[in-house]
């Protein structure tokens, strides 16, 4: 289900108008320019090393997606890997846990903080917007309690493979992205549950009375949310070998933005998977060629922050223009 | 102090009234007038009009065609700013009070008065209110109160004083006494004469006939959008009311086959759901049509919701085919063969934004998909079948559903349901707003399904629908069952008086 | 008039008096018996100089949570508070560096807090980009923007006469007298200004509140400008009382002041609160902030007592709101 852009006069075939396929061409005309621009850029090295990096991002985008296409939003994910980071790192240090254990606990956590926002959402009503600010709050304070800012680092060498190794060339983690980016994909086109989630955008009291399970389809939302979120704090870890409290900070703007970017309507009802992942790849493409030409990492969200406001303005007006022809 | 017809202007007059909505024709040729302390009251059953035409009274809605007068001068009301200037206030179903300020607040927001400085004065502002209280005898509210914490009767009484604090010559109320309690009705009542009293004109929406007995001297009734007649209240009876809201041409004759009538689907005894449904035992066989008939406000979408699982019951009894069940979710309403067809076609029955396609399969995924995978050539298969069986005029199966006309949307949600097989399919006025073709193809359907062994429970408050297709009719009233016929004996006069009631259940006014 | 009619009138005020005061009275009952007990276990938190130095140096998030009780009563949020004070204290900083005249470097941060909070309110009430995607962006423009223009230099050497908030006025320390005027005049202007009652309107029911003859499109920009009015002065006494101005924002300070908004009796989902309770609930929440440190809790576990207050007051906050639409129905 994606918003496809109707053109005045002939008609095009449907796919060429579909907005991920504007997207594409959008982003491949940006990857040409920039490799134009820069030789450094076009090498498989660095396309490969920019799979690598987007990769955390790339894993919460996924469940993030079916948050907004149902209306709601994520603001904790950042926390949660905030959060996931330090109880890896800690059980495996200080609680003696053997680090596979620590994983799985640094996941479980991920997945419980979801399931809390999931929880409060579906039973007590809060509305998302406003519960995940107080878990952004809640999740990202316990993890400096529980670190008091000490960090964690040499983890065994084996541990780094997830992070820093390849598989057959390809970077681990990315292997594991695409992965779940066919799940996802495939599970929101194909399935019942991806069907519901539109339904629950698009109209939620009559999928009420369709039938459907709108509560307990939220509940797997909001926890698969966190433990996305708990699956790329590992990976960040891995990658950067060591364990702050500050780490995942600012990652709900990079997530919602690429999700934004990517097709999904913030009003809920539409979206895809692959146009989330067109919108991870531009993202890290305007990183990425933003350092290559001399700016600063942080001034970066700048370019972020124009790009989230721009496309749900271009995207809702758009939307306006489209419910006055009908 | 009612003026004498004739003597001068009316207060609010309204003449050749047309107004369309895309698919539907709301209003034709409609003309209504209110004058000075009088009662006029405005009758007809849901989707009569009724809304729309106190939405162009009140600016909200501008008419295609016909004029406005206000005290005999033509006036054209631009929004509700306009309205509000002309001394038309209207109090909706939908209270529009903000919850969490206070009474005194509530009622003179946007014109409050002033001290010095162009500072609002709180204690003049009470002091108003006090006086607005006292004027209609009203002593159980203080001006302090917050207004989120008051009941519905009491909420009502603020829009009241909110609409007298803009010195309102005419007061239009859109049905009032829809969730009312019985105390908080004669109170209403009690205010409404002190209104006539100080020349006050009240246009009063309702589909009660009781309380237009009680409280009005002039109704005027609508159906389908048109005017059907004006009477004095004290020169006519309800038969004859019920008679101008419910009859219709009847050339329109349903093909009603009798069919086999099997054992028993549904049974549900003393079920009980706060608020509206008190104590419900009926029972559907297969192949039978049990229309459930009613006035609005009876209880009986609420109890069907509740057999539905949206409003699960709190107690009594429901069996399904000889089989004691609890019901606590749609979904396992669903799953025991049961289908529900709601009132309320575009917020509850469809998704617009979807196509016709993932609405038409949206009710039967659990069945389309194996492993949570959906078929898709089934659900294409399902979809074309139905467009061919209820004849469902779309451009494509990919065509958005908020699109379709009202009739061809309703298949569309009939078709959902059906595509389940269900053992009970619930319909809550399965055709309203929908245009006469139609009407009879899905009372055709509905003896269809009757002869494959379905049992229906068809809710309807068109009478000559539910004396035409139904086995039994059964009527309801302020959440209890409260008289059943069998065909032969269900005349519209029979069931007209008890849908209305025997005797009215509140003290006549002094 | 029947003996319960009685009842439930004087019952209702009192009800009324009650739900007003409680908020309020409840937060000062807590920073009165919180500094008690703190300082019956460890009675240098009651020594002058450390209570003072709470209230110097946290009076800016009390005024800060002024203008944030307007947004939040109005039913919008807005995320990026913390980032703009981090760039209207370099602003003002680097003025009084490059030598502008100190009158500038002091009205600077008020003129472009309104002009900044202004603007996304516009777009907020009239392009209806929900509000938090528009703070959102605008948080990561001002951060991104603060380090890349300042390139992570922090400024030094700030004159002495920059320093507003080392100020007295008729004995008492300015940022104290800036956040007891601030509050005083905004809570008389929410109480007794027909604009400053559409602000609760606004918030309570939109449409109600255009049938009422308020705009909510003008009232939603006004309420962002003075926002950034506030924002502007929490600066000017943040900023002015610092020795060094870092080019990084203060971490989580949007979410220190929403929670002071919230836990000061604001409700999230709008119409209803007070700012005194904002400041109140400031006040307070530096006072635990402190009192860690003095029973020997690591500073490090404020955040989570943040978190874990602002979760309790909004769960209890929609719970009530539930329970008292349930009542709405009895018959």
């Amino acid at each position: 289900m994606s918003l496809a852009i109707e053109t005045p006069g002939r008609k095009l075939p449907r796919w060429v108008t579909r907005h991920e396929t504007m997207l594409a061409l959008i982003l491949a005309i940006a990857l040409l320019a920039l490799g134009a621009f820069n030789d450094r850029f076009l090498t498989v090295d660095n396309l490969l090393n920019q799979g690598r990096l987007m990769t955390e991002i790339g894993l919460i985008a996924l469940p993030m997606t079916f948050v907004i296409i149902t209306g709601g939003i994520d603001l904790s994910v950042g926390a949660i890997v905030g959060l996931c980071a330090i109880m890896l790192g800690y059980s495996w240090k200080y609680f003696g846990f053997p680090l596979p254990l620590a994983i799985l606990f640094a996941l479980a956590v991920g997945g419980a903080a979801g399931l809390v926002n999931g929880l409060v959402i579906t039973r007590i009503k809060v509305p998302p917007l406003i519960m995940t600010i107080a878990t952004l709050a809640l999740y990202r304070g316990l993890a400096e309690g529980v670190s008091q800012a000490h960090s964690v680092r040499n983890y065994p060498e084996w541990f780094y493979i997830l992070g820093q190794g390849s598989v057959l060339g390809v970077p681990t983690q990315l292997v594991i992205l695409i992965v779940l980016v066919v799940i996802a994909g495939v599970a929101l086109d194909r399935t019942t549950f991806g069907r519901t989630l539109y339904a629950i955008g698009s109209n939620e009291t009559a999928a009420r009375f369709s039938a459907l399970n709108v509560d307990r389809t939220k509940l797997v939302i909001y926890t698969l949310s966190g433990l996305a979120s708990a699956l790329a704090a590992v990976v960040l870890v891995s990658r950067v070998t060591t364990t702050r409290m500050d780490m995942g900070m600012g990652y709900e703007l990079d997530v919602i933005a690429a999700v934004v970017l990517g097709g999904t309507s913030i009003f809920g009802g539409s979206g895809t998977i692959w146009g989330t992942v067109i919108g991870v790849a531009m993202i890290q493409l305007l990183k990425n060629g933003l350092a290559l030409t001399g700016v600063k990492g942080d001034a970066t969200i700048i370019v972020i922050g124009v790009a989230l406001i721009l496309s749900v303005l271009i995207a809702s007006s758009m939307q306006r223009r489209r419910d006055q022809s009908a | 102090m009612i003026a004498a017809e004739g003597q001068s202007a009316p207060l609010l007059e309204v003449r050749g009234i047309d107004k369309s909505f895309p698919g539907v024709h709301a209003l034709s040729n409609i003309s209504f007038e209110v004058r000075a302390g009088e009662v006029h009251a405005l009758l007809g059953e849901n989707g009569a009009g009724k809304s729309t035409l106190i939405k162009i009274m009140s600016g909200v809605y501008r008419p295609d065609a016909g004029s406005i007068l206000v005290e005999g001068r033509e006036t054209r009301l631009a929004g509700p700013d306009d309205a509000r200037r002309a001394g038309i206030a209207t109090i909706y179903q939908e209270l529009l009070l903000f919850p969490e300020l206070s009474v005194a607040e509530n009622i003179f927001l946007g014109h409050a008065p002033r001290a010095g400085g162009g500072r609002i004065d709180w204690r003049a502002m009470r002091a108003k209110a006090e006086a607005l209280l006292a004027s209609l005898e009203i002593d159980d509210l203080a001006a302090d109160q917050i207004v989120g914490a008051l009941t519905v009767g009491n909420r009502q009484r603020v829009e009241i004083l909110r609409a007298l604090s803009h010195d309102a010559r005419i007061l239009i109320m859109d049905e009032p006494t829809a969730a009312l309690t019985e105390a908080d009705v004669t109170r209403l009542f009690d205010i409404v004469r002190r209104l006539k009293a100080r020349g006050v004109g009240v246009v009063y929406i309702s589909h009660r006939l009781e309380e237009i007995f009680l409280i009005a001297d002039r109704v005027t009734v609508l159906r389908d959008g048109a005017y059907v007649g004006r009477r004095q209240v004290a020169e006519t009876s309800s038969a004859e009311l019920v008679q101008m809201m419910v009859g219709r041409r009847i050339d329109n004759l349903f093909p009603k086959i009798v069919v086999p009538i099997g054992a028993p689907v549904l049974e549900a005894r003393d079920v009980v759901r706060r608020p509206m449904t008190k104590g419900v035992s009926l029972t559907v066989r297969a192949g039978e049509i049990v229309g459930l008939a009613g006035l609005v406000g009876a209880g009986r979408s609420e109890f069907a919701q509740t057999v539905f699982g949206i409003a699960p019951a709190e107690s009594g009894e429901i069996r399904l085919m000889g089989e004691a069940i609890r019901i606590n979710s749609p979904e396992s309403a669903r799953a025991k063969g049961i289908a529900y067809v709601p009132e309320d076609r575009g917020v509850q029955g469809l998704v617009r934004p979807m196509s016709v396609l993932h609405n038409l399969s949206l009710a039967a995924l659990g069945a389309l998909s194996r492993v949570g995978f959906i078929d898709r050539l089934g659900e294409r298969r399902l979809a074309d079948t139905a467009i061919k069986r209820f004849s469902v005029k779309t451009s494509s199966l990919d065509e958005i559903a908020g699109r379709l006309s009202g009739g061809n949307q309703q298949k569309i949600v009939l078709g959902k349901w059906l595509a389940n097989n269900p053992k009970l399919l619930i319909l809550d006025e399965p055709t309203r707003g929908i245009d006469v073709g139609t009407k009879a193809e899905i009372h055709r359907l509905m003896c269809e399904l009757a002869g494959a062994g379905v049992a229906i429970l068809m809710i309807s408050s068109e009478l000559p629908e539910v004396l035409g297709m139904s086995d039994r009719v059964l009527v309801m009233r302020e959440g209890r069952l409260v008289a059943e016929f069998d065909r032969a004996h269900a005349t519209s006069e029979a069931v007209g008086a008890a849908m209305m009631g025997g005797e009215p259940n509140m003290e006549k006014a002094a | 008039m029947s003996a319960t009619a009685a009842l439930g009138a004087t019952s209702a005020r009192g009800w009324t008096l009650r739900r007003f005061a409680s908020q309020e009275a409840l937060l000062a009952v807590a920073v009165i018996g919180l500094a008690v007990v703190v300082g019956f276990i460890n009675p240098r938190f009651l020594a002058y100089r450390n209570l003072a130095d709470v209230l110097l140096g946290n009076a800016y998030i009390g005024i800060a949570a002024v203008g944030m009780s307007m947004v939040i009563i109005s039913g919008n949020i807005d995320i990026s508070v913390g980032a703009l004070i981090g760039v209207l204290a370099t602003v003002s900083g680097s003025l009084a560096v490059a030598g502008a005249p100190i009158v500038v470097c002091w009205l600077a941060p008020l003129i472009l807090g309104v002009a900044v909070m202004a603007a996304q309110g516009a777009v907020v009430a009239y392009l209806r980009i929900p509000a938090i995607v528009v703070t959102l962006g605008m948080m990561s423009i001002l951060r991104g923007g603060l380090i890349s223009v300042t390139g992570g230099k922090w400024i030094t050497d700030l004159p002495d006469t920059f320093h507003l908030a080392d100020l007295n006025v008729l004995g008492a320390p300015m940022p104290v007298v800036i956040m007891v005027v601030a509050t005083a005049v905004a809570a008389l202007w929410m109480r007794y200004s027909p604009r400053g009652r559409s602000i609760y309107a606004t918030g309570g029911n939109a449409e109600a509140a255009r049938l009422c003859g308020v705009n909510p499109q003008r009232t939603v920009v006004m309420v962002f400008a003075l926002h950034g009015l506030f924002a502007g002065a929490a600066t000017l006494v943040y900023a002015t009382q610092l020795r060094v101005i870092q080019s990084t924002t203060p971490s989580g300070l949007e979410l220190t002041i929403i929670t002071a908004t919230v836990v000061g009796g604001v409700s999230i989902l709008g119409g209803v609160g007070t700012v005194i309770g904002a400041t109140l609930a400031a006040i307070l929440i530096a006072e635990i902030t402190s009192a860690l440190v003095f029973i020997n809790i690591s500073p490090y576990w404020t955040d989570a007592v943040r978190g874990a207050l602002i979760i309790a007051t909004v769960i209890a906050d929609i719970m009530r709101r539930q329970r008292r639409a349930a009542r709405g129905w009895k018959k």
